[in-house]
């Protein structure tokens, strides 16, 4: 974890160059399958290829390849270059980056084949949310590996993010093709994703800053400059929301209902932390514990009070460049706005407990009522957004909604405050799962009372919570909180080489023996690997999608 | 979802593979029964969270010395059924997150058999609901709130209240002045959140049914910024109040008499009991809310004949040495003495699912210090259901007259009459151990 000073980090506040240039993957160069094409080096030879839709891959096989290959989907990356900006990349990849990396961290490769477990990868012919292409691209590849290196036994499926997505996705479509998967911060099925992305674009924009475009970009290029032109006004939110912190002030940019909010004597925070909540969005970040306040009498106060708001100004700032991308990238694949928010009532997307825990920070009932009041449908001072019909249509039968059932044994990882896959998506799925197991143990116990013999069913989902510290907000002398950067279980995609290894050997163990190891021996690894948990009390709500 | 803890879920899963093949050809009925968390032939292990430090420890850290002593003098006397009984602290500040940390250390590291005593509305809202203690049939006993939010045994299946309910409160409380103050112009000041919210319930037509010449709701901690209480007295003033109703927190309370005196405003005063508990009251606040009307479940601290008063006081003075027996005290006393009952009730087999069953069906019979009645059932975790009245004395005890003769009221959290208590507590029993 390193610690910066507050005052003079605008903190992580990133800029838009850097922000998008965080995104950049992969270009759809389309070409026929080819490949694989072998240096044959010892110890261990590289192979490339293009799959039939275009994808690059790559393979590394060691010399004691055992039979055991991993298949590695990679995360979200812009699927439109920007001149000047920057240029799609269709790269490879074959594990999880480490910082600065590309391609996948050439350790956790080495360690993979040391091992004598092979590693493969492609960097899928189309970016943005492709979760259908890339199923089929890992399919087809699975297929080109196994003719090629037909000892092959196993194949362990592993992915974060967006590949997190794929993964799970692939694993319900196709569990005869692998033998177990590997599932890191995940996004969560298109709808639910969506809904998190825009109900914040939207949700900002409305209070804040109404000039802003959100939907209906024009195509091509000029659509791409409309989509940057919207990320340089949610950053300037952001920084006028940080500045206001303190004092409540309200971005110059507000809408009227902002305005008549403001003059309600109800702070910007307040509001800012009401978006969070109704989108989803964890009011703890890398910075904000919401425990610890600076010293003196602001010690209780200032972690019910501002802090929520710090945290969640944090969060939105490390989910916003995905946000805007993803939003922009379906409405070129629907070909128009396949979101629709007409009929959402907002008010209940607050839950009972956000409404009580953070009630100080929202400057009480009467101002929660007044900030959701003007979230009413009726008023003109808020629009809605009116979805395409034929985009919402194409989305609907042309989309995979991953199910979250688990078909495979699977180990999953994930921060318990991602700001851009919240917790909660893993949440749902350990929640159904734990509903089928459920009933897979009532039916063992049934089928015992007729065969007078008990055979427990085998636990197919082990979930891996990365935790963050018991508190970690830092003050400086005169009380002004100082940014964190990379505190254990915030974050995007915020894992340790040695947390990513004890996931991928969860997955082969399990490949090869056909269960989860939930041994002694496994709590231990999983110890070892600090900052990680397996833990099926602490409850993380699911996504506001589904209404729960 | 399966509710045990991390380690003891792993520890059996490596039982389970180690012994996988005799288990499938098992019979089902032959697994034997497991040994509760915190539970063993000699020891009784309880755990509580609450501010003990921070702005809102005043009078609330005074809970958890009193439990203990309780405990200890049971202890000493040879425990419940053989068993000691401990009580691991710990202080969340009254900060929710922290209260969600402390209270997953307690079921996980510090293996408790129950939570008991916790304090406040948003922090056990927050447990509920992250630590999911219902669904893992984990009980938390005789929480400190009025919030009638926990009465919804459905929603908090292993949860129960001891304090009276806010809208219960606010019932009795409209009776008091409308029967006191008729023709008066009363005002209130309450906090606009879940607290307050309780208030306006039990102050509405199908309530308690009391009209106010001005209400004016605070946000919570807005209290205690510069200028903002002032505001409130100066509507008051403008609204010719006479009678001032504050349905607030203890800071609130000193902050309005503050702001009060200021501006010559010297209406009668009546206090809520939250705001108005001596206990937690800053001190500073005492020589302004004397002679003000406040409201009380349990004995006053200062009663000269009460038996069970007198045997608290006695065995905090034993057990709890040098720590002052103000009302909290005597409420984290009587809520240990209340937890001893129930855990003898839940027997020699003691479980979390005997313990919660314990009280279930005995909790409305347990001795103790309380002037109305516990209204434990199957049906019901709502703890006391009324409250007498009083008069704040000149060294800031609550008392109901100078001879100590009480009058309570009962009512419900629903639209239920408020009426005069014919409740008889049952005598302390010898040395103030439960039978």
């Amino acid at each position: 974890m390193r610690i910066t000073s507050f005052k003079s980090r605008a903190f992580a506040l990133v800029s838009t160059t850097a922000l998008l240039a965080t995104l950049v993957v992969a270009a759809p160069a389309h070409a026929a399958a080819t490949g694989p094409t072998c240096d044959g080096a010892t110890p261990v030879q590289t192979c490339t290829g293009t799959t039939s839709d275009g994808a690059a891959y790559k393979m590394m096989v060691p010399a004691t390849f055992a039979g055991v290959v991993t298949i590695w989907s990679h995360g979200f990356g812009g699927n439109t270059t920007i001149p000047g900006v920057f240029a799609v990349d269709s790269s490879a990849q074959l594990a999880p980056n480490g910082p600065g990396q590309n391609g996948g961290s050439p350790d956790l490769i080495k360690y993979l084949t040391d091992k004598g477990v092979a590693v493969m990868g492609s960097g899928f012919s189309t970016q943005g949310w492709n979760l259908d292409e890339a199923v089929k691209t890992n399919a087809e590849l699975i297929g080109i590996f196994k003719a090629k290196f037909t000892t092959t036994t196993k194949v362990v499926a592993w992915g974060y993010s967006m590949g997190g997505g794929i993964t799970q996705a692939f694993a319900e479509q196709h569990p005869e093709l692998i033998s177990s998967a590997a599932v890191m911060n995940p996004v969560d099925a298109w709808g639910s994703q969506s809904k998190y992305f825009i109900d914040l674009l939207w949700l900002m924009k409305t209070w804040f800053d109404p000039s802003i475009k959100l939907t209906g970009y024009a195509a091509g290029a000029a659509g791409d400059m409309q989509m940057l032109g919207d990320l340089q006004k949610y950053t300037a939110i952001l920084t006028a929301l940080k500045a206001g912190v303190a004092s409540g002030a309200w971005p110059t940019t507000s809408s009227a209902s902002g305005k008549t909010l403001q003059a309600g004597g109800i702070p910007s925070r307040s509001a800012l932390l009401m978006i969070g909540r109704l989108a989803g969005i964890s009011a703890q970040s890398s910075s904000f514990d919401g425990i610890v306040g600076p010293p003196g009498a602001a010690a209780t106060a200032w972690p019910l009070a501002y802090a929520p708001a710090l945290a969640t100004l944090e969060n939105i700032a490390g989910v916003l460049g995905y946000s805007l991308l993803g939003a922009r990238d379906m409405q070129n694949k629907m070909g128009g706005t396949s979101f629709d928010n007409q009929k959402t009532d907002y008010s209940k997307q607050l839950s009972d407990e956000d409404r009580t825990v953070y009630n100080a920070a929202f400057s009480g009932n009467t101002a929660i009522a007044g900030m959701l009041q003007t979230l009413s449908p009726l008023n003109p001072d808020a629009p809605r957004i009116k979805g395409d019909a034929a985009a919402l249509a194409k989305s609907a039968s042309t989309m995979y909604e991953s199910t979250g059932k688990i078909k495979v044994p699977t180990v999953m990882m994930i921060g318990q405050h991602d700001p851009v896959e919240p917790a909660g998506i893993v949440q749902r799925i350990s929640d159904l799962y734990e509903e089928d197991f459920a009933a897979a143990k009532a039916a063992a116990k049934k089928a015992a009372q007729k065969s007078g013999a008990y055979s427990a069913p085998a636990r197919k989902l082990q979930v891996l919570w990365s935790v963050t510290p018991k508190s970690w907000s830092k003050f400086d002398a005169d009380g002004a909180p100082i940014s964190i950067v990379g505190t254990p279980g915030t974050g995007h995609t915020n894992f340790t080489m040695a947390q990513y290894k004890v996931v991928i050997d969860t997955a082969i163990e399990a490949a090869i023996t056909g269960n989860l190891p939930w041994t002694g021996a496994q709590l231990s690894k999983v110890t070892k690997a600090k900052g990680l948990k397996i833990d099926r009390d602490t409850l993380y709500p699911w996504m506001k999608y589904y209404n729960k | 979802m399966i509710r045990t803890t991390r380690r003891k879920f792993l520890v059996a899963s490596a039982v389970m593979a180690a012994t996988a093949l005799s288990l499938s050809v098992m019979p089902a009925q032959a697994l034997s029964p497991r040994s509760e968390v915190g539970v063993t032939s000699t020891a009784i292990k309880l755990g509580i969270t609450l501010p003990m430090g921070g702005s809102a420890r005043y009078g609330y850290n005074q809970l958890p010395g009193a439990m203990k002593a309780y405990f200890d003098y049971v202890n000493a006397n040879g425990g419940v059924n053989g068993r000691k009984i401990s009580l691991v602290v710990k202080d969340d500040g009254y900060l929710p997150k922290q209260a969600i940390q402390n209270t997953q250390d307690l079921i996980a590291k510090d293996k408790v058999l129950a939570v008991i005593g916790a304090l406040g509305t948003a922090n056990n809202k927050a447990v509920a609901s992250a630590v999911n203690l219902g669904r893992r049939g984990i009980p938390s006993l005789f929480i400190n709130t009025g919030f009638s939010g926990f009465n919804d045994r459905k929603a908090y299946p292993t949860s129960s209240t001891i304090l009276p309910s806010y809208i219960m409160e606010a019932k009795l409380m409209s009776k008091f002045l409308k029967e006191t103050y008729p023709g008066k112009k009363v005002c209130m000041l309450y906090q606009d959140d879940d607290f307050g919210d309780d208030a306006l319930v039990g102050f509405d037509k199908s309530h308690g049914n009391m009209d106010f010449a001005v209400k004016v709701a605070y946000p919570s901690l807005s209290q205690g910024v510069a200028g903002v209480p002032d505001s409130w007295i100066t509507k008051f003033k403008a609204g010719g109040c006479e009678v001032q109703v504050v349905f607030g927190v203890a800071s609130a309370t000193l902050y309005t008499v503050l702001a009060a005196a200021k501006a010559q405003y010297a209406p009668k005063w009546v206090l809520g009991s939250v705001g108005a508990d001596i206990g937690s009251i800053n001190p500073a606040t005492v020589p302004y809310i004397i002679g003000a009307t406040s409201m009380s479940f349990m004995p006053s601290v200062v009663d000269p004949k009460d038996e069970y008063v007198a045997k608290f006081k006695e065995i905090n003075t034993t057990y709890n040495a040098g720590a002052k027996f103000n009302s909290w005290a005597l409420i984290g006393m009587n809520t240990a003495f209340v937890a001893v009952q129930a855990l003898k009730a839940a027997g020699k087999d003691l479980t979390r699912a005997s313990l919660l069953a314990a009280i279930d069906n005995n909790g409305s019979k347990f001795a103790n210090a309380g002037l109305v009645p516990l209204n434990y059932s199957k049906t019901s975790n709502v703890g006391f259901n009324g409250y007498w009245f009083g008069t704040f004395n000149k060294t800031g005890d609550l008392v109901p007259n100078d001879t100590f003769t009480y009058t309570p009221y009962t009512t419900d959290s629903g639209t239920g009459d408020v009426v005069k208590s014919t409740y008889v507590r049952p005598a302390m029993p010898a040395k103030g151990l439960p039978n």
